[in-house]
């Protein structure tokens, strides 16, 4: 099909034959009928967007996608609709049947809006693609709306208009104009691009079939790592669980200055900000622990022992935090091992020992610092242990001539040679500083401990899921996310001006 | 008796090898320092298994310290009794099956996309993947999004997120680089598509990388617990292992709140024959941990090469 020397002359003859007028229309016309193409996908999805919503009892956080997939979640609330023959339930299956084939015709106005990218014989294959969506799509509206009309009376019939609540979406007209849009776009260009040769094979130039194949993986990650900015919105609205964003509890920055002005919440975002500073610092203080682990475990010569270590030592990074916990308990609860073994050497009758050393509320933070070393140390030492296997043992060699004991060599050899490593790993944990992540705070916590325990990853579950503040923990989590880049770019502009080099 | 056979060799490493007293010591608290870190990281482990196969008498009356007691697989085997169990190990294996194998396919695929110069926008869409890895828009407006997609209260929302992983098609990036050009240029001149080139030759040689995410991807699923927790609060049917094992964990205390948060009734019957509410927990604790043990082995092979990759920037 494509060779690199097809690529090679596709450019040479795009550049050097100039566009003709009606060339350069039917480019024009294409790129509307994309653009129309991708909103139409896009709008598949949106629940605010859904024609299908025929009735106020679908629910309305049901995308057109859910209701051609899944007829049970249209009919989710409808038991006594349909026992007591408010509706009929053949309407909603012709509805589920409806919103399946306007999928249907999406999926087909895309594969036309992908064939346009192809050579003539391609795209006049994909413009019959394109008619056949906006025909198939507009269509369905007509049905829609027929479907809406059977709703109305059979709500009239039972008398139960205000239960039923008809309602026709006027989103359903954009779908209609898309799928006029198609037909119109399809004509014209049916006109526009030239006739393909009798001979000539459906083909794509590469730079477009790369891309097409690419396509997927750009739409998840647009889905679920640029879309939810789209939910920053909600820090800007007095919204509660359940209602919708109108313009009436639109209240723009009420909530950042609430964060400084309400004094309970001023009180706990000091707070989180105080553990959070104070966790991620004390982290970073140790940062060299894992370098020190690696440095002294080259220093043991019998390699299984080293080995075995090794192995044993990096075993907790592989487990949850929920393992973790389960760990925890079972030896620092109240009758776990460290009570257990207490009580086995006390006297039969003396008093039992039942600390629960886990609901205690003391020194939370070297604690959790802790486990984090118990858990992440084995594990972050690899990296240098594999950079001091890379050291050149001509170095020590020497040294050792030179009458260097063992510590001097540590500090005049090895350690030098893994600080650039060092240093990119503390500059990313600087940049991570408010970043502790949420599992390890989130299992540990208690109604004791709270207090101390709480950094700003859990208090944005807190505030957000645990009590449904959803603007409130949004702004946190915003305020969070824009200082966690700058931190990020200015520890990036640190190492470009120390060692010349990036780190993201 | 072995410095005796060898002779002069061992006579030459003697020499080389003069202990000072600074060095034994230096050994000694060594040695010690990293046999209690070890230990440490394994006893939890060993006591928790110790506890579910010893009798629960023993366990009841704190006799299990060092050595299990009363020998007995009579815990898991009530373990395999209690449904809400078995419906969360399905669903974690399950998930862990399916997420991995997609997020390795895509991961895989994209990573041989973005090293073809040709393609359109290369730069910029491979930007756009990138710039994930450091910004998210934060926990809630991430929930509101699976929210608004309809993925609350399902098993896709435990796969679909997962499935592009920047930092892995940065892996596979690097690995594809590393492969000659010219394998690739010769498949192009025999006419093979992009397609064919993937298959046939991209990705049987990509296999180590490919392996080493997939051990990651599978571990961080089997271990996955947020998206249980946040997304699928309201169906315990769905709770992966590690969210049962947390509720369990936190209400085990008691034993009629645990049953009424999802357990069925004949799950309740067979928890309170167990008795011991220690028990159950360390139980399912063990179920939880023993398939990553399972695979942990084979991980060690691939998990330096991973580290070392990811030092290697895209």
């Amino acid at each position: 099909m494509a060779n690199s020397a097809a690529v090679f002359d596709n450019k040479k003859l795009s550049k050097s034959t100039p566009k003709t007028p009606a060339e350069i229309a039917s480019i024009a016309v294409y790129w509307l009928m994309r653009a129309a193409v991708v909103f139409n996908v896009v709008m598949l999805f949106f629940p605010g967007s859904n024609p299908a919503r025929i009735t106020g009892m679908i629910h309305k956080n049901m995308s057109l996608f859910s209701c051609g997939v899944s007829y049970d979640s249209i009919v989710a609330n409808f038991g006594r609709a349909f026992r007591q023959e408010w509706v009929q339930e053949s309407t909603f299956k012709s509805l589920n049947v409806c919103a399946l084939f306007i999928i249907v015709s999406v999926v087909i106005a895309a594969a036309g809006g992908c064939m346009s990218l192809g050579n003539n014989k391609l795209k006049k294959t994909g413009l019959v693609f394109s008619a056949v969506a906006g025909i198939m799509e507009t269509a369905m509206i007509f049905w829609l709306k027929g479907l809406y009309n059977q709703v109305v009376d059979q709500a009239y019939a039972s008398d139960k208009i205000d239960k039923v609540e008809p309602m026709f979406q006027n989103i359903s007209y954009i779908y209609m104009a898309m799928g006029i849009v198609y037909i119109v776009c399809a004509i014209v260009n049916f006109f526009l691009v030239p006739k393909a040769a009798a001979d000539e094979k459906m083909e794509m130039d590469p730079k477009y079939q790369l891309f097409l194949m690419m396509l997927p993986v750009i739409a998840l990650a647009f889905v679920f790592s640029y879309l939810p900015l789209y939910g920053w919105r909600y820090a800007f609205y007095d919204y509660k669980s359940g209602q919708d964003l109108t313009a009436d509890n639109f209240v723009g920055f009420k909530w950042f200055t609430e964060l400084f002005k309400n004094q309970a919440t001023k009180k706990d975002i000091v707070n989180v900000l105080k553990n959070t500073l104070a966790m991620s610092g004390l982290g970073i203080a140790t940062s060299w622990i894992p370098m020190a682990f690696a440095v002294f475990l080259s220093e043991i010569k019998n390699t299984r022992f080293r080995r075995f270590v090794q192995t044993f030592t990096t075993i907790p990074n592989f487990i949850s935090w929920v393992i973790v916990y389960a760990l925890a308990l079972a030896i620092f609860s109240t009758d776990g091992f460290i009570n257990t073994m207490i009580n086995s050497m006390l006297d039969e009758g003396a008093t039992k020992a039942t600390t629960n050393y886990l609901m205690s509320n003391e020194h939370m933070w070297l604690k959790m610092l802790a486990w984090g070393l118990w858990k992440g140390t084995g594990w972050s030492a690899i990296i240098y242990i594999a950079a001091i296997s890379g050291i050149d043992q001509g170095l020590y060699e020497a040294a050792t001539v030179d009458g260097a004991g063992r510590f001097a060599k540590m500090w005049y050899i090895t350690i030098p040679e893994l600080i650039p490593t060092f240093c990119v790993l503390l500059l990313m944990s600087i940049a991570n500083i408010l970043s502790n992540g949420m599992d390890q705070y989130y299992v540990f916590s208690n109604a004791m401990n709270r207090e101390n325990i709480q950094v700003l990853d859990l208090y944005v579950y807190n505030l957000g899921i645990g009590n449904g503040l959803i603007p409130m923990s949004t702004v946190v989590g915003m305020v969070k996310s824009i200082i966690s880049v700058i931190l990020l770019f200015g520890a990036n502009s640190v190492s470009k001006a120390v060692r010349g080099e990036s780190i993201v | 008796m072995k410095e005796n056979v060898l002779g002069s060799v061992s006579d030459k490493k003697k020499n080389k090898i003069q202990l000072t007293t600074g060095d034994i010591i230096f050994n000694i608290i060594n040695y010690a320092f990293f046999a209690i870190f070890t230990i440490s990281c394994i006893f939890p482990f060993y006591y928790i298994f110790i506890n579910t196969i010893s009798a629960t008498e023993y366990v009841n009356r704190g006799a299990i310290t060092l050595i299990p007691k009363g020998l007995t697989i009579s815990n898991y085997v009530s373990m395999g009794n209690v449904d809400a169990i078995w419906s969360s190990v399905f669903i974690t294996f399950v998930r862990t099956f399916l997420g991995t194998a997609l997020m390795v396919f895509a991961s895989s695929i994209a990573g041989y996309l973005v090293t073809k110069k040709e393609m359109w926008g290369r730069k910029f869409w491979y930007r756009f993947l990138v710039i994930t890895m450091y910004f998210n828009a934060g926990l809630i407006p991430w929930y509101l999004n699976m929210a608004m997609l309809g993925l609350t209260d399902t098993f896709a929302a435990y796969i679909i997120p997962g499935i592009v992983s920047p930092y892995n098609i940065i892996l596979v990036k690097t690995y594809v680089e590393s492969i000659p050009g010219e394998i690739e240029e010769s498949a192009f001149m025999d006419g093979a598509s992009y397609w064919t080139i993937y298959r046939k030759i991209i990705w049987p040689l990509s296999k180590p990388i490919l392996a080493t995410i997939a051990i990651f991807g599978a571990v961080g699923h089997w271990n996955s617990f947020q998206d249980s927790l946040i997304l699928n609060a309201n169906t315990p049917e769905l709770f992966t292992l590690q969210h049962r094992l947390y509720i369990y964990l936190n209400q085990s205390s008691n034993l009629g709140a645990m049953v009424a948060s999802g357990t069925s009734s004949s799950d309740s019957t067979v928890l309170a024959n167990m008795a011991n509410t220690k028990v159950i927990q360390y139980t399912i604790s063990m179920v939880t941990i023993i398939p990553i043990l399972c695979v942990y082995p084979f991980m060690q092979r691939y998990f330096e090469k991973g580290l070392m990759l990811g030092a290697v920037k895209g």
